[in-house]
């Protein structure tokens, strides 16, 4: 049982470490003549610090890669079969299935949560749960559901596909992105014991000094998104490293598909910017237990200095969230239209462009801040030009489905509702960008309905767009596409219905972050509850659908859908070593309809001698 | 070709037509303020430029969706690739939208919201009525410190339900001065803290700007409305940064009356206070 033995060597050694941890600061502020050897934050931090380092050697990072350092022998090992997504596996499709199952469940869970807030919003009042535990229910909502933004699409599709897509074996560094996975696990536990350890009240930005002062599981927060931001960060290098140097012969950067551009701009943000967000809540956790005094007015420090820290990576954040939706709607576009995808290099481009601005807008977060007035115009200027790349994605699409011939299968449906959404999410961005209005909109639902619509609108449905674009890839088995439309157009008019309505409360001064409100706004929010409890009901057309056909469902061609990247030039599921044979780029991915178009690969020996790996001498662009 | 253009632009204006009525809709809670007109009618117009924009996507979508439909998976479409002057023309377009939209009404109201480089709104920011504003977990203390160059000593500690209000004058500039403390209030249950973030924010006027320990954050508005919270809800002090365990009951009623009612007022408050 190599699950069983890989799964208890990790937590007995991050049990074991942790006590030692614990233990060894308890021994040293005895030394010191504390007059308390327990205080839980100080305590834990030093133990978790710990037991991460026990968890990760304990899970196969001792065994495959640490014993290199001293000098020993380290063990490989290939296991088949369900166990191997329990173990320190480094194969690239493994951690891609580990990342999407784990948050596919973490999604399913702070979307429970929203159906709780919901419950409890149907109408003024306090019902069903007291203040406390509401705060604690919109914590986890928030920071569950950033992280599955973040992560699942990420490290769930990007380690899958971009190794596929570029033609390569695995990513660049292997030990790394199955470090980068592991640490995921004692995120989710931390998060996930708040509730029991105190519950949380600051919300997913965690602002102080309330973050510093609070008395609740804070600390516990502080060393999961720490964690978090070390995962992120590995994952960026990987991904950026394997972009630029693992590309198949002929892969140039003018071939390569849209997904792997936005991976690879999403890489540079989480890579550079993921910084600030551990950063800031590592300066809150040496505020909490060392007194440092960081955010501390009275000591010197300043709040504000956290929301710019906070905002250098949770603006980018945005992008590394949305940027990997919109190059999964452009990729599935592109294959289902029947014709060549629009103006390519202007959507990649766009990537690019965001890629520069999205680094200087941090602070229209803000606007009511209390920041100094002349920082509010560089921010409203930058911001709205943000504008303009983004209308370039928009073009791409619209001009690749304008006289396509488009087959709307589940995917594309997602697809094509992620332009819808995100064009709905943009132009309402414009409001928040805008200070006079951002002035009254900001912290209320208004705010709330614009960023469903970006981030559930715009990721969480291409999200589903993949899941359904590649799930036969994945699994070698088809779902019911009958059912995957139903689940589509139930959760299209579910969202719609629920957070189109929501910009309405927002604006007649409804704030956000409340378990209680006016009772003049009954009305509408018991409306929004009923329609968010029916876009929760429709989730369940789909875990039955999938479930269903990974057990159940019939065999999957290679290439169900007809299309030219490299993933479907290989078996579904994939070998280890993802083609049988080296892949050769031979052209563009997306010249559908172009009778003399060269194939977009082709694959055996006879390469030319010599050619380099990485793409850059392999051909003309 | 020509015929799908003439039907999604018929589709677009038709959407558009449809959508702009929403410009003229009354979607806002009472104009109290001065500020209130001018946000109500930038919104408005940003409403007015950014539904043509969000419909033109759903025109496109919802006309290709229905006209554009593969007959079979090998079947070939157009074979264009967005290599000539379309996207050249779109990116001079959507830039020049984007820059308008930054000068008018972006920049413009900004510059009316800032009429000084201290100025918070967009009454006069040194403003005839003066109150000093202490936020705390989880109420309002008002200072009234001073009114037309008189200096007053009155002050309202307002919880919610306590139904103390923070009472304005009409037509008066008001400033705010806004700090925020963790010793005015101790909750028995609560232990002492040294003041978290609040946001102070009346959504009758518009206005809202965070409280900070360590920090002094001003706002001015200009009531133009006779209101009080019994009646509508948009006359309230509510908090708008999550504060902790009660940030959900952190509103507090407010009541704008006549300047005569004011000085009636302060004259009684200031008796309560003497006592």
């Amino acid at each position: 049982m190599w699950a069983l033995r890989t799964l208890s060597g990790g937590l007995g050694m991050g049990l074991l470490f942790f006590y030692i941890g614990i233990g060894l600061t308890a021994v040293l502020r005895n030394w010191f003549g504390y007059p308390e050897v327990w205080d839980r934050d100080f305590n834990v931090t030093i133990g978790y610090v710990f037991g991460l380092l026990g968890w990760v050697m304990g899970m196969g990072m001792w065994g495959s890669w640490g014993r290199e350092w001293f000098g020993l022998r380290t063990h490989s090992y290939y296991i088949r079969g369900w166990q191997r997504y329990f173990t320190w596996s480094t194969d690239h499709k493994v951690i891609g299935v580990q990342y999407l199952a784990t948050f596919t469940i973490v999604f399913l869970l702070a979307g429970l949560m929203a159906m709780l807030m919901r419950l409890e919003l149907a109408t003024s009042g306090l019902q069903f749960f007291d203040k406390s535990q509401y705060n604690t229910i919109l914590g986890l909502h928030g920071i569950l559901m950033i992280a599955v933004a973040v992560a699942a699409v990420v490290g769930g599709f990007g380690n899958y596909f971009v190794p596929l897509l570029i033609g390569a074996d695995d990513m660049a560094f292997p030990r790394l992105n199955a470090l980068s996975f592991w640490l995921i696990p004692p995120v989710a536990l931390m998060l996930l014991i708040t509730p029991f350890m105190g519950g949380l009240e600051v919300g997913w930005t965690a602002y102080p000094p309330l973050s510093v002062q609070t008395q609740t599981a804070q600390g516990f927060w502080n060393l999961a998104i720490v964690t978090f931001g070390l995962s992120s960060i590995l994952s960026g290098l990987n991904f950026v490293v394997t972009i630029i140097y693992m590309r198949a012969p002929g892969m140039t950067w003018s071939r390569l598909p849209m997904f792997v551009w936005s991976m690879f701009v999403t890489a540079w943000l989480a890579l550079f910017y993921t910084q600030g967000f551990a950063v800031a809540l590592l300066m809150v956790t040496l505020d909490r237990i060392a007194g440092m005094g960081f955010f501390n007015a009275d000591d010197g420090g300043d709040p504000l200095l956290y929301q710019h820290v906070f905002w250098f990576y949770s603006h980018p954040a945005v992008y590394i969230m949305i940027l990997p939706g919109l190059g999964i709607a452009l990729e599935i576009i592109g294959h289902f239209s029947g014709k060549p995808l629009f103006a390519y290099r202007y959507a990649v481009g766009a990537f690019l462009g965001i890629l520069g601005l999205s680094g200087v807008v941090w602070a229209h977060h803000m606007f009511t801040s209390g920041i100094p007035n002349y920082l509010h115009g560089p921010f409203l200027v930058m911001t709205e030009l943000i504008s303009i790349p983004t209308g370039l994605i928009f073009l791409s699409a619209l001009g690749t489905i304008w006289m396509g011939k488009l087959r709307l299968t589940a995917p594309m449906l997602f697809a094509l509702a992620v332009i819808f959404n995100f064009a709905n999410g943009g132009v309402t961005g414009i409001f928040l960008a805008d200070v006079p209005t951002d002035i009254h909109l900001q912290d209320t639902y208004f705010v709330v309905a614009h960023f469903h619509y970006t981030i559930v609108g715009g990721e969480i449905f291409a999200m589903f767009a993949a899941m359904y674009y590649w799930f036969p890839k994945m699994t070698g088995r088809m779902y019911n596409m009958k059912l995957a439309k139903l689940h589509f157009w139930w959760m299209f008019i579910g969202f719609n219905v629920t957070f189109m309505t929501m910009y309405w409360p927002g604006i007649q001064g409804m704030n956000r972050r409340i378990a209680d409100f006016p009772a003049a706004m009954d009305g509408i929010n018991f409306f929004i509850s009923l329609a968010s409890f029916g876009l929760g009901a429709g989730f369940l057309v789909f875990v039955g659908n999938m479930v269903y056909a990974l057990f159940w469902g019939p065999a999957a061609e290679a290439n169900p859908w007809g299309a030219r990247t490299l993933e479907w030039q290989t078996s579904s599921p994939p070998p280890l070593e993802n083609f049988d044979e080296p892949p050769m780029v031979t052209g563009h991915p997306y010249d559908y309809g172009l009778p003399d178009a060269p194939a977009h690969a082709r694959f055996g020996p006879g390469l030319p001698a010599g050619t380099p790996a990485g793409g850059g001498g392999g051909g003309g662009g | 070709m020509a015929k799908h253009v003439v039907s999604v632009v018929l589709l677009w204006a038709a959407l558009t037509a449809v959508g702009e009525a929403l410009v003229f809709a009354d979607l806002f809670p009472t104009v109290g303020s001065h500020e209130a007109e001018d946000f109500d009618q930038i919104f408005r117009v940003l409403l007015f430029m950014g539904i043509p924009v969000f419909n033109f996507v759903v025109a496109m979508l919802v006309h290709s969706f229905l006209r554009f439909r593969a007959g079979g998976p090998q079947e070939g479409g157009a074979t264009f690739k967005g290599t000539g002057a379309i996207p050249k023309v779109w990116l001079l377009l959507t830039s020049c939208l984007a820059v308008t939209t930054i000068i008018y009404p972006g920049l413009t109201g900004l510059r009316k919201l800032q009429s000084e480089a201290n100025g918070y709104g967009w009454a006069d920011t040194k403003g005839t009525l003066i109150i000093h504003v202490q936020a705390f977990q989880w109420g309002w203390q008002y200072d009234y410190q001073e009114y037309d160059g008189e200096k007053l000593a009155v002050s309202v500690f307002s919880l919610h339900g306590d139904g103390n209000e923070l009472v304005l004058p009409l037509e008066v500039g008001a400033r705010f001065e806004i700090n925020s403390t963790g010793a005015a209030y101790d909750f028995a249950t609560e232990e002492p803290s040294s003041g978290v973030l609040h946001s102070f924010w009346i959504p009758a006027f518009r206005m809202k700007i965070d409280a900070i320990p360590g920090r002094t954050t001003t706002m001015t508005v200009k009531p133009t409305e006779l209101g009080d919270y019994g009646r509508d809800p948009a006359y309230r002090v509510q908090c708008a940064e999550l504060c902790g365990l009660s940030h959900t009951t952190m509103d507090t009623p407010v009541r704008v009356v006549s300047q005569e009612e004011f000085k009636t007022w302060l004259a009684e408050q200031a008796k309560a206070t003497k006592k």
